[in-house]
């Protein structure tokens, strides 16, 4: 079935240069900005402006004013649903204090796991850490997200910053297999300064005669990078980790492309529609878009998948930790412990 | 938690709190459309209490009730909830048969004298793989659905039996059909094309997940819906049968008050004017 292939190719890559809206994207939501964990006095206002000054749109209440209205107690309505309004903001209030005790609790432990052990450019102390673990993810992801550009590690280089780390500490793991995804497509769209970079990092850690080979795959263009630009020999093609650049395009838009793609096939004879079964649909998606990663690593403050291919998250863990919005060792090793101690029993 | 209080006036009270902290939820409008649940649990917990798994199952449909109770009373239109997956059929048929029985009699009681499906207009659907059911099950499914059709207020959708990717390709096979049979162009395929003929079709997007146990997989749940971005995905640290309404109201409380938040954020509106996630306007982030 390579036509399948190859045709759902060829729109993706169609779809890539005519679609405007990829340039147009507003830079993701960043979870400093955005975490509504992080409580100040103006937030707690704000929320309860909200709250109580924003009328509600649900039709229930709309329903119920009305009905008050005809029956002449609008009055007593308005009262019944003040009073809802003040205790909402007294719930809200309650919630806030206990969320920021909670989010300060986090913030602290972070910051000292983080100060307790930081073991940075060496090989050796990570594959210590490794050897300890029962079993290592085959393939792991991680998403990642871009920070605004002010801020520090900010901006689209934050993120091929982010990504390279995580390429050298999973080359000091063993790891063979890594997926990189951010929703907006900054990694693949750079891909030759993430390559130099990874190279960067990876001299950095390594002895720089002897950094290990790497590929870089964005299946989007069914591309596969070699090393650092102008490196591409044949010799180095043997690599100690393949990763794989994927965004919001290789999700539900492929999922959707194979679907048409598989339609135009039936329509034309070439296929027939008891052919569609999940075996084929499983193995096309593993040749457009990868396997599905064992882990999952999102380094934000509150789990959101953010589009990440559906089909590949079916049995995959996910980790990550409340409050935390930084790519650290310390978060990535701990995901790994974690990973080790589950065990997955499908259906039973 | 309210049933095992014997002194007197204390379920009472407890009701009444429950029935005002739901109506506060209410009126603030930032209650989740469309809530899943993962019920996972049961037979750890049975182990844990040392009786049957029959009966963790038993505890694990209370525990249910309860928390779906919560969810109604504060304004959530559609449940989805996780009963019993394709892969469960590979448990001991003596387990299977125990599962089948209490769906049965689960779905019996809800219809009958479980106050819940009249109290809130409550429609049940169940969805998944149905030509796995057998054959008094089935009957037993659509007596349920056809007493329930009626109601308007909820939906309750049982996933029964189901996986994700079997949704997902039941969708696929359904548009790559319609596109054979002329009703659609190929070319026409959209992401919302594969929503409508996916099982939880007609149910609002949905907003959070939560699943119990302490268990961070999705294992097979809703995949296509869940990995949309901006939906909250909440995973609990206890057994179901031990999730109760006090769990509930604190996530949904959490959900509002990000939501309350984040709908007065000038950034944010920006982003949603922008229309880069579409379908989901300003609750995408």
């Amino acid at each position: 079935m390579s036509k399948i292939q190859d045709t759902v190719l060829k729109r993706q890559d169609e779809n890539w240069r005519e679609d405007e809206r990829d340039h147009r994207r507003v830079r993701a939501i960043t979870n400093g900005v955005k975490n509504p964990g992080r409580p100040s006095v103006g937030n707690v206002k704000k929320v309860l402006e909200t709250a109580v000054l924003v009328g509600s749109d649900s039709e229930e209440v709309r329903r119920k004013l009305a009905q008050h209205r005809e029956t002449g107690s609008w009055a007593q309505g308005r009262v019944e649903y003040a009073f809802y309004k003040i205790l909402l903001s007294m719930l809200l209030v309650a919630y806030a204090c206990v969320r920021y005790a909670q989010y300060e609790y986090n913030r602290v432990k972070i910051l000292v796991l983080n100060l307790a052990y930081n073991p940075s450019n060496t090989p050796q102390l990570i594959r210590q850490d490794v050897l300890k673990l029962p079993k290592l993810p085959k393939r792991l992801a991680a998403i990642l997200e871009t920070k605004p550009d002010g801020d520090v590690g900010g901006g689209v280089g934050g993120v091929l910053n982010d990504g390279s780390e995580l390429v050298a500490w999973s080359v000091s793991a063993g790891i063979k297999h890594l997926i990189l995804y951010d929703h907006d497509g900054h990694l693949k769209r750079n891909v030759d300064d993430f390559r130099s970079n990874v190279f960067h990092k990876l001299s950095k850690f390594y002895d720089p005669s002897n950094v290990p080979k790497f590929a870089v795959r964005v299946p989007q263009w069914n591309k596969v990078y070699f090393n650092t630009p102008g490196t591409e020999t044949g010799e180095a093609r043997k690599v100690a980790i393949e990763i794989s650049l994927l965004s919001n395009r290789d999700g539900r838009e492929t999922i959707i492309d194979l679907t048409k793609t598989m339609a135009e096939l039936c329509a034309h004879n070439e296929m027939k529609l008891s052919d569609i079964t999940m075996k084929l649909i499983d193995s096309e998606l593993t040749q457009l878009v990868g396997h599905e990663p064992d882990l999952l690593l999102y380094f934000g403050p509150s789990l959101d998948l953010q589009g990440f291919p559906p089909w590949h998250i079916r049995l995959t863990e996910f980790y990550w930790e409340q409050d935390n919005d930084q790519v650290t060792y310390a978060v990535f090793i701990r995901g790994l412990k974690k990973y080790a101690s589950c065990k997955v029993n499908v259906g039973k | 938690m309210s049933d095992t209080n014997s002194f007197p006036g204390l379920p009472q009270a407890f009701n009444f709190l429950k029935n005002l902290f739901s109506h506060a939820l209410r009126s603030s409008d930032n209650v989740p459309q469309h809530v899943g649940l993962i019920m996972d649990g049961n037979r750890r917990w049975a182990k844990r209490k040392h009786v049957e798994v029959k009966e963790g199952h038993n505890a694990g449909f209370h525990s249910m009730g309860r928390a779906l109770e919560l969810c109604y009373e504060a304004g959530v239109k559609t449940a989805t909830v996780f009963a019993f997956s394709i892969e469960n059929y590979k448990r001991s048929a003596a387990e299977v048969d125990s599962l089948m029985n209490l769906a049965r009699s689960g779905i019996r009681q809800v219809v009958q004298n479980g106050e819940m499906a009249e109290k809130f207009g409550i429609r049940i659907r169940v969805i998944g793989d149905r030509r796995l059911l057998s054959e008094d099950v089935m009957r037993e499914v659509e007596t349920a659905e056809e007493i329930t059709k009626n109601n308007k207020r909820a939906v309750l959708n049982i996933c029964f039996p189901y996986t994700g990717r079997d949704e997902l390709l039941h969708s696929i096979k359904a548009n790559v059909n319609r596109a054979l049979a002329g009703e659609i162009e190929a070319t026409e395929i959209d992401e919302k094309q594969v929503d409508d003929f996916l099982y939880t079709a007609g149910s609002p997007p949905l907003d959070l997940l939560i699943r119990t146990s302490g268990v961070t997989r999705l294992s097979d749940f809703l995949l296509w819906q869940v990995s949309r971005r901006g939906v909250v995905i909440e995973f609990v640290d206890c057994l179901w049968p031990d999730f109760g309404s006090r769990q509930m109201a604190w996530i949904l409380l959490k959900y509002a008050y990000n939501r309350t938040y984040r709908a007065h954020d000038p950034d944010f509106e920006e982003e949603a004017d922008c229309g880069t996630t579409t379908n989901r306007g300003k609750k995408s982030i």
